[in-house]
C-alpha cells in the first residue's frame, strides 16, 4: 500500500506543475492565479447563487433534498466524462508507464498509483462546483458539524465510482484497439465516433428538454416530478449518488450513517472491480503504446521527390509544425480537430430546439435590419474571437516543442521568423473555424453578402490578435518539461489566457456596438481599424521583443 | 575553427558548470572533448551552439561571434544533440529535408546527398517511416544525416557514437576523418577513450567545469612521463583528490 502512495507521488512530481516553469518568477505565477481567479470565481459565484435559489424554491415544497441528489448525480456524470480524458492521459499517454513496467512492482500497485493520480485531478476539478454545492446546502439547511464531516467524506468518495467507470471504458477501448498496425488511427476514429455519439445523445436530450429548462421554477418542477430523461438517466447510471445524498440529508440520524456506510461499500466494491478488471486489461493495452507503424521500404522515386522539394526556411518550419499538429493524437484532438468540431458542436443547441425553425427565421430578419445590424456584426466578431480563443494551437506553440525547443536556438534562422512560422498553423485553423461558422450562418440565417464580407474584414484581424496574444503568453510561461504530449496541451493552463482575452475583447466589442448604437458599416470599419492597429502593435512587439523572450527561455 | 575565451556558465547562480574555459580548435582537426559525467561537456557544447548563453567569455566559430553575429555563426556549424528523441512524428526523410530547407541546400545536391548518406548509414529503407519507429541508433543516425546534409564547415557532435552499430560507427569516424582532412573542423564529446585515442588529433579533458589538459595524446604521455593508455591517464587525471 505504501508503495502505491510513493509511486503516485513520483508520478505527480514528474508531471510537474500545470503552469510554466517550476521556478517561474513570482509575478508570472501571480498573474496566472489572477487569471484563474477571474475565470473561475464568477463561475463559482453564479453556481452558488443558482444553487441557493434552487434550494429556496425546493424548500417551499419540502423537496430541498432533491438538490443534493441531483447535484451528486450530475457531479458523477461530469467526473465520468472528465475521467475518460484523465485516464487516457494518466494511464496511457504518460511515458512513465514504460519505466514502471520493468520495476519489481505488482501490477495492482502501478494501477493503484495511477488511479490515485487521476483521482487527485478529479478532486481539483470537482472543487469548482461540487464543494460549493455541499457548502451551500450545509449553510442553507443549517447543517451541524456532523453534516460537514459527512460532506467531506462524500466529497472524497463520490469521484471513485464514476472514475472506475471511465477507467473501465477506457481500458476496454484501449485493450481491444491494441491490434493491427495503424493503432493510432484506429483509436482516433474510435474517439471521434465516441464524440459524435456523445454529441448526438446530447442533442436528443436537448430536444426533449428544450423550452423546459429556461428558468429556475421550471427546473424545480422538473426535479420534483422527475420527468426529465437526462436526470433520470443520470440517476440510474450512478445509483450510488442517491445513497450519498440520503446520507447527507440524514446526517443527524442513524439512518444517515447507514446510508453513508452503504455508499462507502459501493465505492469499495467498485475499487475491487477496478483492480480485478485492470489486472486483465491494462497491461495488454498499454504495452507497445509507443509503437509506431513502420514499413521499412524504400521510398519510391516520386514520393521521394515530393518530400525533398525545397522550401523557404519559413515555409519549411511552418510545415513542420503543421505536420506534427496533425500527426500527434493529443494535438489533433486539442488543436486541429477542435477548430472543426467547435463550430459544428455550436450548431447542436440551435438545431436541437423544437422551435428552431421559427427562432432562426425571426433572428435572421432582425439580424440584418439596420438598427441591429451593428450589434449582430459585433456578436459575430465575438463568436470568431471565441473559437480562436478556444483553439490552443498558438498558445501552446512553444510548449509543444518540449525539450526539442532548445534545438531551435542552434538553427540559423532568426527567432522572429520561427515565431511567425509557429503562428501560421493557429491562424489558419482559426480562419477555418471562422469560415465554418460563416457557412453555417449563411445556411441558417441567410446572411447577406455584405454581412459576410464585413465578417471576413473584421474576423481576420481579430483572429490574428488572439493568436499573437496566445504565442506571447506561451513565450512567457512555456512548459517544456512534459513527459507526454497530452501533458503539453491538457495539463497546461495557458489556454485560459486566450479564452479570457477573447471573451473580454468580444464582450467589449458587443458592448461598444450596443452603447454607440452604431450601424453595421461603422462597426465593421471601427473594429477593423482597431484590431488592425492592435495587430500591428502586437506584431511589432513580437518581432522585436519576442526573440529576447525566447533567448531567456533556458533549462 | 572554434575559439573559446574565458567562457563561464553557472546554472541558477550556484555551482559553475563551466569555469573560465579557453580552447582553440583550428581547422583541419578532430578534437575530442572528454570528461566524467556532469563535467560540463554538454554545457560547453550548448554554449558553442547558441542554445545557452555564457555568463562570461566569448565564443567564435570561424571568426564569427555567436553572441553578436549569431546567424552567420550558426551557419558555420552543424550540431547533433546528445538526445536524439526529437521530431518523432516526422518521417526520417521529412526531417532531413526540413534541415536542408533551414540551411538552404539547393535541390540538386540535396537529393544526391540524402541518398548517399542514407546508403552509407544503411537507412534507405527507413527514410519513409516516422522517427518514432526508429531504434535509438537509427534516431542518432537520422540526426547526423540532418547535419551532414547541409555540409557544415564545423561539426559539433555531443556523444555521437553512443548507440551506433560497428558499421555506422566506423562510417561516422571515417567521415569525421575525411572532413578534418579537407581542412575543416570536428568537435565532439565522447566517453569512449579508445576512439578518442585513435581518432582525435587533440583532446581536452574537462572536470568540474575546468580544463585539466588540452593537447595531443603524445603530449599527454610526455606530460605525465608515462606510456600508459589514455584510459589510465584519464582516470589518473580525474580521480578524486
Ligand atoms: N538544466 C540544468 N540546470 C541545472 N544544472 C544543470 C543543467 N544542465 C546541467 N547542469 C549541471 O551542469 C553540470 C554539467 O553538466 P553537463 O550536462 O554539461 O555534463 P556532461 O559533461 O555533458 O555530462 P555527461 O557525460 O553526463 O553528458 C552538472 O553538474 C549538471 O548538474
Ligand atoms: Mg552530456
Amino acid at each position: 500500500m505504501s508503495k502505491i502512495f510513493l509511486l503516485s507521488k513520483i508520478m505527480m512530481k514528474n508531471a510537474g506543475s500545470a503552469w510554466g516553469n517550476k521556478k517561474g518568477s513570482g509575478w508570472k505565477s501571480a498573474l496566472l492565479l489572477l487569471a484563474i481567479g477571474i475565470g473561475v470565481l464568477p463561475l463559482m459565484l453564479v453556481g452558488v447563487m443558482f444553487m441557493a435559489g434552487l434550494y429556496d424554491g425546493l424548500a417551499l415544497i419540502g423537496q430541498e433534498g432533491a438538490l443534493l441528489g441531483l447535484g451528486v448525480a450530475l457531479v458523477s456524470l461530469a467526473i465520468f466524462v472528465l475521467g475518460i480524458v484523465y485516464v487516457l492521459s494518466v494511464f496511457y499517454y504518460s511515458q512513465d508507464v514504460e519505466h514502471m513496467l520493468p520495476l519489481p512492482l505488482a501490477p495492482w500497485q502501478i494501477l493503484g498509483a495511477k488511479f490515485l493520480v487521476a483521482l487527485f485531478y478529479e478532486y481539483l476539478t470537482s472543487f469548482l462546483l461540487f464543494a460549493p454545492l455541499l457548502v451551500t446546502y450545509g449553510v442553507k439547511s443549517g447543517g451541524g458539524v456532523l453534516y460537514y464531516l459527512f460532506a467531506l467524506l462524500v466529497y472524497l468518495v463520490v469521484p471513485i465510482f464514476p472514475l472506475v467507470l471511465s477507467a473501465l471504458v477506457v481500458m476496454l477501448f484501449m485493450r481491444f484497439t491494441s491490434v493491427g498496425k495503424s493503432k493510432d488511427r484506429f483509436r482516433l476514429i474510435g474517439g471521434l465516433l465516441a464524440i459524435v455519439a456523445a454529441v448526438g445523445f446530447q442533442a436528443v436530450i436537448q430536444r426533449q428538454t428544450s423550452g423546459r429548462m429556461d428558468n429556475i421554477e421550471q427546473m424545480q418542477q422538473m426535479i420534483v416530478n422527475g420527468d426529465n430523461v437526462l436526470l433520470n438517466l443520470v440517476t440510474q447510471l450512478f445509483p450510488a449518488s442517491k445513497l450519498a445524498a440520503l446520507a447527507l440529508i440524514g446526517s443527524d440520524s442513524w439512518s444517515g450513517l447507514g446510508y453513508l456506510a452503504s455508499f462507502l461499500l459501493v465505492a469499495a466494491v467498485s475499487v475491487v472491480v477496478f483492480f480485478f478488471a485492470g489486472n486483465r486489461l491494462y497491461f495488454r493495452g498499454v504495452m507497445g503504446i509507443s509503437e509506431a507503424m513502420a514499413k521499412r521500404k524504400k521510398v519510391d522515386e516520386s514520393a521521394f521527390q515530393k518530400l525533398v522539394r525545397p522550401r523557404s526556411a519559413l515555409m519549411a518550419y511552418g510545415l513542420k509544425e503543421w505536420r506534427i499538429l496533425w500527426r500527434t493524437p493529443a494535438y489533433l484532438m486539442n488543436c486541429t480537430l477542435s477548430s472543426v468540431l467547435l463550430p459544428v458542436i455550436a450548431l447542436i443547441p440551435i438545431l436541437s430546439r423544437q422551435d428552431s425553425g421559427e427562432m432562426l427565421a425571426s433572428l435572421s430578419a432582425r439580424l440584418q435590419g439596420d438598427e441591429a445590424g451593428g450589434i449582430s456584426l459585433a456578436v459575430a466578431f465575438a463568436a470568431f474571437l471565441a473559437v480562436a480563443g478556444a483553439n490552443s494551437t498558438s498558445v501552446t506553440a512553444i510548449t509543444r516543442d518540449g525539450q526539442g525547443f532548445f534545438l531551435n536556438k542552434s538553427l540559423p534562422i532568426p527567432y522572429a521568423k520561427i515565431l511567425i512560422a509557429k503562428l501560421m498553423p493557429g491562424i489558419i485553423l482559426s480562419v477555418v473555424s471562422m469560415l465554418l461558422l460563416l457557412a453555417e450562418g449563411g445556411w441558417l440565417l441567410q446572411l447577406s453578402p455584405v454581412f459576410v464580407v464585413y465578417c471576413l474584414l473584421i474576423g481576420i484581424p481579430g483572429i490574428i490578435f488572439i493568436n499573437l496574444f496566445g504565442i506571447m503568453v506561451d513565450l512567457h510561461l512555456p512548459k517544456l518539461s512534459w513527459s507526454s504530449e497530452q501533458e503539453a496541451v491538457k495539463q497546461n493552463l495557458n489556454p485560459l489566457f486566450t479564452l479570457l482575452a477573447s471573451a473580454l475583447a468580444g464582450g467589449l466589442a458587443i458592448a461598444g456596438a450596443f452603447v454607440m448604437g452604431a450601424s453595421m458599416t461603422v462597426v465593421a470599419v471601427g473594429l477593423f481599424a482597431l484590431f488592425a492597429i492592435l495587430d500591428l502593435i502586437l506584431y511589432r512587439i513580437l518581432v522585436t521583443k519576442g526573440p529576447v523572450w525566447m533567448e531567456k527561455i533556458e533549462a | 575553427m572554434i575559439e573559446l575565451t574565458g567562457v563561464t556558465k553557472s546554472y541558477n547562480n550556484t555551482i559553475k558548470a563551466v569555469d573560465n574555459v579557453s580552447l582553440t580548435i583550428p581547422k583541419g582537426e578532430i578534437f575530442g572533448f572528454l570528461g566524467p559525467n556532469g563535467a560540463g561537456k554538454t554545457t560547453t557544447i550548448k554554449m558553442i551552439t547558441g542554445i545557452i548563453r555564457p555568463n562570461a567569455g566569448q565564443i567564435k566559430i570561424n571568426g564569427k561571434d555567436i553572441a553578436t553575429e549569431t546567424l552567420a555563426a550558426k551557419r558555420q556549424f552543424g550540431y547533433v544533440p546528445d538526445s536524439p528523441d526529437m521530431f518523432l512524428r516526422l518521417k526520417g526523410l521529412e526531417y532531413v529535408s526540413f534541415m536542408a530547407d533551414i540551411y538552404e541546400v539547393p535541390q540538386k545536391v540535396r537529393n544526391e546527398r540524402i541518398l548517399q548518406l542514407a546508403q552509407r548509414f544503411d537507412m534507405t529503407n527507413a527514410l519513409g517511416d516516422t522517427i518514432q519507429s526508429y531504434s535509438h541508433g537509427m534516431r542518432q543516425k537520422i540526426m547526423i544525416m540532418g547535419v551532414l546534409v547541409h555540409h557544415p564547415e564545423v561539426w559539433i557532435l555531443d556523444e555521437p557514437l553512443t548507440g551506433l552499430d560497428p558499421k555506422s560507427s566506423y562510417t561516422l569516424k571515417e567521415m569525421m576523418r575525411e572532413h578534418a582532412d579537407s581542412g575543416r573542423t570536428v568537435f565532439f564529446s565522447t566517453h569512449v577513450l579508445e576512439v578518442a585515442e585513435k581518432l582525435c588529433d587533440r583532446v581536452a579533458i574537462i572536470n568540474k567545469g575546468q580544463i585539466l589538459f588540452c593537447g595531443t595524446f603524445a603530449e599527454m604521455q610526455q606530460h605525465f612521463q608515462s606510456n600508459n593508455s589514455l584510459e589510465s591517464l584519464f582516470l589518473e587525471l580525474t580521480k578524486h583528490e
